[in-house]
C-alpha cells in the first residue's frame, strides 16, 4: 500500500514537470508547426537567473523566480524575433527553424558557461524540509512544484480559451490561412506564443533547479522527455499533451516503485512502441490533418 | 560515346524501356576532374603523415569519411524519403556493437567481422522500420527515438560484453596498421580504408539518386497517393529505403569501431544525433552534394573555431543559427545557384 500511495505522489511530480516542459512544445508546434530544440537552453536561462537573484542579488524567492521566468520569456522572444520570423514562409521553414533553433540553443548554452562557469549549482528550495504521511516521504518543494504546475496550467488553458489572445493563438493553430484572412495578426501571435512557451519552460527551469542540478545543459534531459510527452499526448493538441503528461509521469512512477529504477526508462518506451503501433496518431492524436 | 547508348539502350529495350540511360548524369560524368580527385585522394595522405599536424589532419579526414557516409545515407531516409527517423545513430552504434563484440569475444578478424555491421544494422532498420511505416511525420520520430533510447539504456546496463560497466566496448582489436607500418603509416591505410567505403558508398547513393528507386522515394514524399496510384508499393519501397541506408549506416559503424578500438555508449547520447542532423540541413537536404558539404563544413568548422578558444561553442552555435536563417535550403543549393549564375555572366561577357 506503502508502494501504491508512493508511486501515485511520484507520478503526480513527474507529470507535473513533464506537463510544464511539454505544454510550451506543443503550444509552438501549434502554432508554427516548428520544433523548437531550444527549448532545453530555455529552461536552463529561467534557473540561472533565478539562482543569480536569489544568491548574489540576495532578492526575496517570489521577486527572483518572477525574474527567471521573465528572462527566458525574453530570450524566447529575441529568437523568434532575431531568427524565426524571418523564415516564415519559406519553402523549407521546418528544417530551418529547427537548426535555427538548435544554433540559438548552442549560442545560449555556451554563454552560460562563460558566465556561470562549468560547476554545477543548485538553488535552495523555497519551502525546506519534508512530512511523512501513509508511509511516504513528501518533500514541500515538491508540493509547490506540483501546485504552481497545476496553477499554471490552468491559467494557461484560460488564457487559450477566454482571452482574444488566446483564442487568436488556437485560430491560428488550427487554420492559420483563415485565421489570416480573418484579420489576426499571425506574426504577432506566433511570438507570444514562443514568449509564453519560453516563459513556461523558464518556470520548470526555475521550480526543478532546486531538486535537480544546474548546468549549461541542464534542460536537454527534461526536453527530450517533453518532446517524447508532446508527440505521446499528438502533437499540437493542449489537452493531449497534459494528459500525457500524467499518463507518462505515473508510468514511470509505478516501474521505478515496482520494478526498479533501471526499468523505468525501458519499459516507459517499450509501452510507447506499443501504444504508437497500436494507435499511431498518439493518445489524443488529430489524425490526418495536413496543412497545404 | 554514341557506341555506349546504342549498346545499354539495346539491353533495355530487350525488358521494358523505363530509363533512358544516355539521360543518367553518368554520361556527363567529367572524368578528368574526377581523375585529378582520385590522385589528389590517394597521394595526399602521404605527404600529410609526414608531420604531427598532417596526421591530425588525417584524423579528421576520416572522421569526414565515417560521418560522410552516415549522413549521406540519413540523407536517402530524411531527404530523399521524407521520413523523420531519428535511429540513424541508433543504427551506427548496432553497426559498431556487432562487429566489436565478435572481433574481441570470439576472436574473428576484424577484417571478417566488420561484415556483420551492415548487416546487424540492416536487420535492426528491418525491425524498427516495419512498424514505423504506419505511422507518420513526427511520429516516426517518437518511435524511432524510444528504439534510440531502448538502446542507450542496453549499452550503458546490460550485460558486460555490451555494456564494459558503463564504459561500452573497450579493447576491441584494431585493424593492426599501426603494428605493421607504425603510427604514421598505419594511419595512412585506416585513410584508405575510409576512402574506399566512402566511395562505395558515394557511388551507390549517387547511383540510386539518378534511378527509378530513386524516383520512386521522391515520388512517395512529394505524394503519397499519387505515387500509389502510379503504382509504387509504398511498403516495399520504404522498406527498401531502410535497409538501404542502414547497411552503409552499420558499415561506418563497424569501420569507426576498429579504428578507435573502442565504443563508448555515449555516442547513442542526442547531441551527436543534433550534430549529424546539423550537417544534413546546412549541406541542403535532398541534394546529393548536400550531406557531403554539410559533413565537411562541420568537421572543419569547430577544429577553425578552435583559434578563438574559450568562444568556439559561442561561434559555432552563431555560425549554425546565421546559416539557418540565410541559407534555409542549406548551403549547396545556394552555392549551385552561385556558380551558375557567375558562369551565365561569364558567358555573356564572352559573347559580347
Amino acid at each position: 500500500m506503502e508502494k501504491l500511495f508512493q508511486a501515485i505522489y511520484g507520478g503526480i511530480l513527474y507529470g507535473s514537470i513533464y506537463g510544464l516542459m511539454a505544454i510550451g512544445l506543443t503550444l509552438v508546434w501549434g502554432a508554427l508547426r516548428m520544433l523548437n530544440l531550444a527549448h532545453g537552453s530555455l529552461y536552463v536561462v529561467g534557473g540561472y537567473v533565478a539562482w543569480t537573484a536569489l544568491n548574489e542579488w540576495a532578492l526575496p524567492a517570489l521577486p527572483s523566480f518572477a525574474l527567471g521566468v521573465i528572462a527566458a520569456a525574453l530570450v524566447g522572444l529575441l529568437i523568434q524575433v532575431l531568427l524565426i520570423n524571418r523564415l516564415l514562409g519559406r519553402p523549407s521553414f521546418f528544417n530551418a527553424a529547427m537548426i535555427a533553433t538548435v544554433g540559438a540553443a548552442i549560442v545560449i548554452e555556451s554563454a552560460m558557461l562563460l558566465i556561470y562557469g562549468p560547476r554545477v549549482k543548485q538553488m535552495a528550495p523555497v519551502i525546506p524540509g519534508h512530512f511523512k504521511t501513509l508511509g511516504v516521504v513528501i518533500q514541500y518543494q515538491g508540493l509547490v512544484i506540483i501546485v504552481a504546475a497545476a496553477i499554471s496550467l490552468v491559467l494557461l488553458s484560460l488564457f487559450l480559451r477566454k482571452s482574444r489572445y488566446g483564442l487568436a493563438i488556437q485560430a491560428v493553430s488550427q487554420q492559420m490561412d483563415a485565421a489570416r484572412l480573418m484579420g489576426i495578426p499571425t506574426v504577432l501571435t506566433f511570438t507570444i506564443v514562443m514568449a509564453i512557451s519560453a516563459g513556461l519552460a523558464g518556470l520548470a527551469g526555475v521550480l526543478l533547479s532546486s531538486v535537480f542540478y544546474l548546468a549549461p545543459t541542464a534542460g536537454f534531459n527534461p526536453m527530450v522527455k517533453a518532446l517524447v510527452v508532446t508527440i505521446f499526448g499528438g502533437l499540437g493538441s493542449v489537452k493531449g499533451t497534459i494528459w500525457a503528461a500524467y499518463v507518462i509521469g505515473l508510468l514511470e512512477a509505478f516501474l521505478q516503485v515496482y520494478f526498479g529504477a533501471g526499468w523505468a526508462l525501458p519499459g516507459l518506451f517499450l509501452f510507447m512502441m506499443i501504444m504508437l503501433i497500436i494507435r499511431p496518431t498518439g493518445l489524443f492524436g488529430m489524425g490526418e490533418v495536413q496543412r497545404l | 560515346m554514341i557506341q555506349d547508348t546504342t549498346v545499354t539502350e539495346s539491353r533495355f529495350n530487350s525488358i521494358s524501356k523505363r530509363l533512358d540511360w544516355a539521360a543518367g548524369p553518368w554520361a556527363r560524368t567529367n572524368w578528368v576532374a574526377l581523375g585529378i580527385a582520385i590522385v589528389v585522394a590517394l597521394a595526399l595522405p602521404l605527404v600529410l603523415a609526414g608531420f604531427a599536424t598532417g596526421r591530425f589532419i588525417l584524423h579528421l579526414m576520416i572522421l569526414f569519411f565515417t560521418w560522410g557516409i552516415v549522413t549521406q545515407s540519413w540523407n536517402l531516409i530524411l531527404g530523399v524519403g521524407g521520413i523523420f527517423s531519428f535511429a540513424q545513430v541508433a543504427l551506427f552504434a548496432i553497426g559498431g556493437l556487432a562487429s566489436g563484440v565478435v572481433s574481441q569475444q570470439l576472436g574473428v578478424s576484424p577484417f571478417l567481422s566488420i561484415w556483420l555491421a551492415p548487416i546487424a544494422a540492416t536487420i535492426a532498420a528491418l525491425v524498427i522500420g516495419l512498424p514505423s511505416l504506419r505511422l507518420r511525420g513526427p511520429y516516426v520520430v517518437l518511435l524511432t527515438l524510444a528504439f534510440a533510447e531502448l538502446l542507450r539504456n542496453f549499452a550503458t546496463q546490460g550485460p558486460a560484453w555490451i555494456a564494459g560497466g558503463g564504459y561500452g566496448l573497450r579493447y576491441v582489436p584494431k585493424l593492426g596498421f599501426e603494428e605493421m607500418w607504425g603510427t604514421g603509416m598505419g594511419r595512412v591505410a585506416y585513410y584508405y580504408v575510409g576512402l574506399l567505403l566512402f566511395m562505395i558508398a558515394t557511388y551507390v547513393i549517387w547511383r540510386i539518386f539518378h534511378s527509378p528507386v530513386g524516383m520512386s522515394f521522391r515520388a512517395l514524399r512529394d505524394s503519397e497517393t499519387y505515387a500509389i496510384s502510379r503504382g509504387v508499393d509504398p511498403f516495399r519501397f520504404k522498406l527498401l529505403l531502410f535497409a538501404l541506408s542502414a547497411f552503409f549506416t552499420g558499415l561506418a559503424g563497424g569501420y569507426l569501431v576498429h579504428y578507435n578500438g573502442a565504443q563508448s555508449p555515449a555516442i547513442l547520447n542526442f547531441p551527436l544525433t543534433i550534430n549529424l542532423l546539423a550537417m544534413v540541413v546546412l549541406g541542403g537536404w535532398g541534394t546529393f552534394w548536400g550531406p557531403i558539404l554539410g559533413t565537411a563544413l562541420l568537421t572543419v568548422l569547430p577544429e577553425v573555431f578552435r583559434a578563438v578558444d574559450v568562444y568556439r561553442n559561442l561561434a559555432m552555435g552563431l555560425t549554425l543559427a546565421l546559416i539557418a536563417v540565410f541559407a534555409p535550403q542549406g548551403l549547396f543549393p545556394l552555392i549551385a545557384d552561385g556558380v551558375r549564375k557567375l558562369l551565365q555572366l561569364f558567358r555573356k561577357q564572352q559573347e559580347e
